[in-house]
């Protein structure tokens, strides 16, 4: 090795990777390390190297109990907002969620005014909740028909992936996903509600379509990346 | 993987599809560990609270980019902590730059090479760490563990600037030679 001040520059990027997963550098040279990380898989290489070492010194940070204050407050900051903006906001918010997912898709659910419905109060609004996803072209519009209990999925446009199936599922509040099926992308297709569904089904009920093996998730549970997900809200 | 780290995954995967109550236990069982993160490295409380909140809000909106089988889901967890408290140390407040801060946290995925149990790795850390001379280690412990710059570790340790960069640029090559062995 070197005795100069100056690092031989086979290794400037093994340095830099340390020094940015460390946290060394001052913020505009992170900055810019970061912006040539976008560009630079051997660099993102590096940086995972070090990352993946580096944890291993997690334990070094002692637990804490936090503040009994902290919760509350981010459950209200997360969850007991109103709908500002709908669909639009909501678009926004979910495309910053799932950039990694493999399709992009948007849900929207609405509940049709007119339709006779089994509970007017759960449905006396449109709902709607929209989701994005970088990386497919995939876009889905979900609309619920009370009077036939379905919900009827338009493709605006979608690609299968090969040895693959999108599965539909429907999560009430704090209750585990529950599968509505295997869904195509590359046509429509109306989905009925089995009345246990049905019976929780309105505002707040989110709808989330993930990647699946063939002919669905084996184990009753989601599996694999969320491709879309939207929680009905009022417009 | 333990009983523990599977159901920390399997809840991260269940906030993916937006499971509150997955989310309240998460919450329950990680925060101890993340505050304790946000008030090392911020060492102020009001500071460290205000961040852990906004650590989980990022945890909920991108839970959906936890790869299991890769980093184990505490050390994603701890990542993200640990990236937007040197966030707010680097602006005094997170700089909102979500492309940038959405790869510090999809570079802490998946990683082939993490397959090592969690103390192997730990002791081999140790192991290396302990072949540079004792202030060059600490300096790197400071770097992970207090999040000190450069500038403060040359502050700390009563060194020239430059120096401090030399020092450590060198004992980080031998500690990746170390661990790469």
């Amino acid at each position: 090795m070197s005795d100069d001040a100056n690092i031989p520059g086979e290794h400037e990027d093994e340095l830099l990777a340390a020094e940015y997963a460390l946290g060394l550098l001052t913020p505009a040279e992170h900055a810019t390390v970061g912006a040539r990380l976008r560009a630079d898989p051997a660099l993102r290489a590096d940086l995972r190297f070090w990352r993946a070492r580096l944890a291993s010194l997690d334990w070094g940070f002692a637990e804490t109990t936090a503040p009994a204050a902290v919760w509350p407050r981010l459950e209200r900051r997360l969850f007991a907002e109103p709908a500002r903006g709908g669909w639009w906001n909501s678009l926004a918010l979910w495309r910053a969620l799932s950039a990694a997912a493999l399709a992009v898709a948007v849900v929207a659910i609405g509940i049709d005014l007119a339709m006779p419905r089994p509970d007017p109060n759960a449905f006396a609004a449109q709902l709607v909740a929209a989701l994005s996803a970088q990386g497919s072209d995939v876009n889905v519009v979900a609309l619920y028909n009370a009077t036939t209990g379905q919900v009827r999925l338009t493709t605006i446009s979608g690609t299968a992936v090969a040895d693959k199936d999108y599965e539909l599922w429907a999560i009430e509040g704090s209750n585990p996903p529950r599968s509505m099926g295997v869904i195509p992308v590359t046509q429509n297709v109306d989905v009925k509600i089995t009345p246990d569904i049905l019976a929780g089904f309105g505002p707040g009920t989110t709808l989330a379509i993930s990647l699946e093996p063939k002919g669905g998730s084996k184990t009753g549970a989601p599996t694999g990346p969320v491709v879309a997900a939207g929680k009905a809200a009022r417009i | 993987m333990g009983t523990d780290t599977r159901e920390i995954a399997d809840l991260i995967a269940r906030c993916a599809l937006r499971d509150r109550a997955a989310f309240q236990d998460l919450y329950g069982r990680t925060s101890a560990k993340l505050y304790g993160v946000t008030l090392r490295i911020l060492k102020d409380r009001a500071e460290a609270e205000e961040a852990l909140q906004e650590v989980y809000v990022k945890i909920w909106q991108r839970a959906d980019r936890y790869v299991p089988g890769g980093f184990s889901p505490i050390s994603w967890l701890v990542a993200v902590a640990r990236n937007h408290a040197l966030d707010v140390l680097r602006a005094r407040k997170p700089q909102g730059d979500d492309i940038d801060v959405a790869l510090d946290v999809a570079d802490a995925g998946p990683d082939p090479e993490q397959s090592a149990a969690d103390r192997d790795e730990r002791s081999r850390i140790d192991r290396c760490l302990g072949q540079l001379d004792a202030d060059k280690a600490d300096a790197v412990r400071g770097a992970y563990l207090d999040g000190y710059s450069y500038e403060e570790l040359a502050s700390r340790h009563k060194v020239p600037l430059n120096t401090m960069r030399t020092w450590l640029r060198r004992s980080l090559l031998k500690l990746r030679e170390c661990l790469s062995a």
